[in-house]
């Protein structure tokens, strides 16, 4: 009865349907054609926001932070001051999907007027297409002198396609407690040797791990040492086999079969461990991380602890510490579309933002990096009122005052998880170290020979 | 008269089919030409800058290591369907009559199938801790010194996989074979156990074979379905450890959504279809010696 | 009048349903059939342990997430996670109206349209007829990831990119759909379909009157099958849908990632709503698996 009613629906609707199906099928035809030129001209017309209609303007800016983390506050802030321009946050996961849910948009030329990128990687496809300007256009703000020397590590083709606008921090969180309670000082500059004693010691004195890492940092080491020492080696071959990758293999593989201070990796990663958790909850002494721990750590009510942590610099591989760079720098790159019709419009919200506008983001560990905005003020909001259970003279030392150079990772996608691939496989124990970065080198190597 | 009536049932079948062909060929056939061009080019999306390559994308996939390592774990990946197959088979007969409450457990036996994919990836890697998890725990019980590290190590992460993927399609093969139950007339069964035949003669004797075409759906595209799956796994191990458990179709989504190297993956892509095609092509001329319509 | 003709198999059957029902409680309980019973309950535990993590899970606390070992039911049941999915900023309540909106629409296109190219594939003999069909199912081979550029580029260019349309027209065909009401169609006994013949009776008709009343169960297993697809489609939504008052259910889900975590209490709070649907699709469908009237008709 119930299907039979169904169906009868559904002949009423076919004969619509069929009309529209039909429609279609011609549209598309001729739309294929279109598409199979490559040609991609019918989309930046459809800009949304009309710039000639009365009213404010209306901007969109698409980034990957939760509005609720912040972003959303900034643009009520900014709303608020500033009826002629409405701005509204739209939030995509940066991850695979939701940046090709971003490029979709920008090359459909839907209404993105601002956008964050988070990666070089992803910077770089959007300026191929066209999406992100260049801006020298605007001559009123010199990037160079607001964000500092480390903004340059973002030009490409010696061009800014966007802004930085967050100081980027990456440490180690150290449980001070423990740290003292083990006679440990805290470091402010130490090697993967010394950071294996500590993880080691702190293994006995009674926790589960010494050091846990979480993933987004994971390989930061190798990348450091590959500033130093090049990607490539002079001959324009790659540098994959350097002796500072095969340290960083060995210290690491040793601290996890020999010490058991640091978890196995594919341990790790198949149990999606929580690092944070056990950093927080007292299972893990010290944890590798960035900025973004300051939200779960000052989020007593969730993560409740009873130490005070400390922070630490990552530890370096070389032997020198003069060349040691370490990630972090200046991030959060915005971008202005450039097909928005309210270039101006949207340069000057961007301004605003990066000038301090931001502030709000800071309880998320988002310390604005333009030095027009009160630094001190953000710091305190990153501390969220909970100052007093964290060790603030080595916060500030690792924040800004270790002086040790950053860099931003500029390897390529394919590369960065091909190179985890092989680490992983080492670590796992399905090859040996010279294994892992023969195989490194030899795909590396390919890599460069496809896109020379 | 007779070549008129056959026209006129050529136009009938049309009739039938039209509406959803064309529907096939709007969102299904102009795509796939489209991607089957691209194969050709060097396009990477979002870069509208597009050149002719020929054959290199399918040069550099045959050169292409992980293109091997992915063709092999999507075999042994393939592997969990006829088990899944069968497993749902016996729970479908079971469930069909034999036992009481039949309803909820039908129900219960469906559930994987419309749970949440994060919580199912979630639960599976608790059950599959190597060193504290409740399968290892209870394989010690039984006297196991080493088990398996499972999700966690090269060598059997893909038995992992496997076994979740049965796990995960025994309920929608089963629901399948319910169906195709309720056509088996009932006196076929009742007449057999007046003959005197045992319940497992009844069912491999009779209902085996009148649930084949069944049967043979549910191998035909549970293949295709098997081989284009990417988000469990992607959800668990993101293809990992190592590559251990990247199998083409993920491969495929690598390449197209982290890398845009649409060309390429369309390339791999056209590979995977070929093999499925052979595979089915097999399949479907095989059908004829086990399949009674 | 077709109404009345297809009911009355219907009605008799839910009578002598009720009659058996009668009878089973005057029924001794047969030791096989409890035995049976209790093994396939022990594995149906197994099937649904994600299933009881998920509900558990959006009643914990965010700490409680990780404990190990796993707390199944937490101690205290924090509903505040099932009412922050509902009342927050996100407009849950929307994406779950379009998903359902979207997956109701493509589930009963898809089953009417399959079953009518499934009738003409099994019981016409038309010129082309087997290699049309094996074209057809080629085409469930083609990887769908790089479908979406070209389909992408072709909805753009028809309007229909950024509406549920996107979502909705494809999804009406399904490949799948057809294969499998093929196989149902084929297995019906031609001595059905021939005495309707011998009556004067053309292909629409028996396909109306006849085969799909037939196919009641197959119909039902298509439905079911098809609507949990709609309804758990990610990619398609993602890459087609861009407004937010337009969002999916599984769309929904992504809001509870966070940057470097990932707050599962939420996500399996909405998760947990977002499977209600799909579970009543299946009860009620569940109602017509059934003993089909096939079955008990050859007998003659």
């Amino acid at each position: 009865m119930r299907g039979q009613s169904q169906t009868q629906a559904g002949t009423g609707r076919k004969k619509r349907w069929g009309a529209a199906v039909s429609g279609l099928l011609l549209a598309s035809l001729l739309g294929g054609c279109v598409g199979m030129g490559g040609n991609q001209q019918a989309t930046g017309a459809s800009g949304g926001s009309e710039a000639a209609a009365e009213g404010p303007v209306k901007l969109t800016m698409w980034g990957g932070v939760p509005p609720e983390n912040g972003p959303q506050q900034v643009v009520d802030d900014w709303n608020a001051k500033n009826p002629d321009i409405q701005v509204e946050y739209v939030r995509y996961v940066n991850d695979d999907d939701g940046n090709l849910k971003l490029d979709t948009a920008l090359s459909t030329g839907q209404n993105v007027d601002l956008f964050v990128n988070y990666a070089k990687s992803n910077l770089d496809k959007r300026i191929k297409s066209g999406v992100a300007l260049d801006l020298a256009e605007f001559k009123d703000y010199d990037i160079d002198k607001m964000i500092g020397p480390e903004a340059a590590s973002w030009k490409i083709d010696d061009k800014y396609y966007g802004l930085p606008t967050t100081r980027n921090s990456t440490f180690v969180a150290l449980n001070a407690d423990a740290l003292e309670k083990a006679g440990l000082p805290i470091p402010q500059e130490w090697t993967w040797d010394e950071a294996r004693e500590y993880a080691r010691k702190l293994k006995e004195s009674g926790f589960r791990y010494g050091l846990v890492q979480h993933t987004a940092s994971y390989s930061d080491p190798l990348d450091s040492a590959m500033v130093a020492d090049g990607y490539t080696k002079e001959d324009g071959t790659s540098n994959m086999d350097d002796p500072l990758v095969g340290k960083w293999l060995e210290t690491l593989n040793a601290m996890m079969k020999e010490d058991g201070s640091t978890p196995p990796l594919g341990e790790q990663l198949t149990s999606k461990m929580p690092v944070e958790n056990l950093f927080l909850g007292g299972d893990a002494a010290m944890l590798n991380i960035g900025g973004w721990l300051l939200r779960s750590s000052n989020n007593q009510k969730d993560f409740p602890r009873d130490f005070k942590i400390a922070f630490a610099p990552v530890p370096r591989l070389m032997e020198n510490a003069a060349d040691y760079t370490t990630s972090g720098g200046v991030g959060d790159i915005i971008s202005v579309n450039a097909k928005t019709p309210n270039k101006e419009a949207a340069w000057k919200f961007l301004k605003w933002y990066a000038d301090g506008g931001m502030m709000p983001m800071a309880p998320g560990g988002r310390i604005p990096a333009s030095s027009a905005a009160d630094r001190d003020e953000a710091l305190k909001q990153m501390l969220g009122g909970q100052e007093a259970t964290y060790d603030q003279p080595s916060l500030e030392y690792v924040m800004f005052g270790s002086g040790i150079p950053t860099f931003n990772r500029d390897l390529s996608q394919e590369m960065v998880d091909m190179r985890a691939q092989e680490y992983e496989k080492y670590f796992l124990g399905a090859q040996t170290a010279e294994e892992a970065m023969a195989n490194m080198v030899k795909q590396h190597n390919a890599f460069l020979e496809k896109n020379k | 008269m007779g070549k008129s009536w056959l026209k006129r049932q050529s136009l009938l079948g049309y009739a039938f089919i039209g509406p959803n062909m064309l529907g096939v060929l709007v969102f299904f056939i102009l795509p796939a030409i489209y991607s089957f061009y691209l194969m050709f080019t060097d396009y990477r999306f979002m870069n509208p800058e597009l050149h002719f390559v020929g054959f290199d994308n399918i040069k550099r996939m045959l050169g292409d290591e992980l293109f091997y390592v992915s063709l092999r774990n999507t075999v042994v990946f393939l592997l969990s369907v006829p088990v899944s197959i069968l497993l749902a088979f016996l729970v479908a007969a079971a469930l069909n009559k034999a036992v009481y409450w039949k309803k909820t457990l039908r129900a219960l036996y469906f559930m994987p199938y419309i749970t949440s994919g994060v919580a199912v990836a979630f639960v599976w890697m608790l059950l599959f801790q190597p060193s504290d998890g409740p399968i290892n725990g209870l394989l010690r019980a039984i006297g196991v010194s080493h088990p398996p590290g499972w999700l966690s190590t090269t060598d059997t992460s893909m038995l992992a996989i496997d076994i979740i993927w049965v796990w995960f399609m025994l309920g929608y093969n089963m629901i399948i074979y319910l169906a195709a139950l309720q056509e088996i007339p009932e006196e076929l069964l009742e007449a057999a156990k007046i003959d005197g035949a045992k319940p497992w003669q009844i069912m491999g004797r009779i209902v085996w074979p009148l649930v084949s075409p069944t049967t043979f759906l549910l191998l035909v595209t549970g293949l295709i379905m098997s081989i284009k799956t990417f988000g469990i796994i992607q959800a668990i191990t993101q293809g990992g450890p190592g590559n251990s458990t990247t199998v083409l179709s993920l491969f495929i989504y690598q390449n197209a959504f982290r890398y845009y190297e649409m060309g390429y993956a369309s390339a791999i892509s056209w590979s995977l279809f070929a093999i499925i095609l052979i595979f089915t092509a097999l399949q479907w001329i095989g059908q004829k010696r086990w399949v009674h319509y | 009048m077709e109404n009345v003709k297809t009911e009355r198999p219907e009605a008799s059957r839910g009578a002598s349903e009720n009659a058996a029902r009668r009878a089973r409680f005057g029924e001794v309980l047969k030791p096989g059939k409890v035995l049976l019973t209790l093994i396939m309950s022990g594995f149906a535990l197994l099937m649904i342990v994600p299933f009881v993590w998920m509900i558990g899970t959006s009643f914990k606390t965010p700490a409680e997430v990780f404990q190990y070992p796993v707390k199944w039911i937490p101690t205290t049941l924090h509903w505040e996670h099932h009412i922050r999915v509902w009342t927050g900023p996100d407009g849950f309540a929307t994406y779950y109206l379009n998903s359902i909106k979207i997956s109701l629409i493509s589930t009963v296109g898809a089953v009417f349209l399959s079953s009518l190219a499934a009738y003409g594939f099994a019981r016409i003999k038309f010129k082309g007829r087997e290699p049309l069909f094996l074209l057809y199912l080629s085409m469930m081979m083609v990887p769908p990831q790089v479908l979406f550029v070209p389909k992408f580029i072709m909805f753009d260019a028809i309007g229909i990119y950024n509406t549920h349309w996107a979502l909705i027209l494809p999804g009406m065909f399904t490949i799948f759909g057809v294969f499998m009401m093929r196989q149902f169609f084929m297995s019906v006994p031609s001595e059905i379909t021939e005495a309707a013949f011998i009556d004067g009776a053309g292909h629409f008709r028996i396909f109306f009157r006849l085969m799909l009343p037939l196919a009641k169960p197959a119909i039902a297993t298509l439905a079911i099958i098809d609507f949990s697809w709609h309804w758990n489609d990610y990619e398609n939504a993602l890459v087609f849908l861009l407004d937010k008052n337009l969002f999916t259910v599984p769309l929904g889900l992504q809001n509870f990632i966070m940057e470097n975590t990932v707050d599962y209490n939420g996500m399996m709070a909405a998760a947990t709503a977002g499977i209600v649907p799909m579970l009543a699709v299946f009860l009620v469908g569940q109602r017509y698996i059934i003993q089909g009237v096939a079955g008990s008709a050859v007998k003659g």
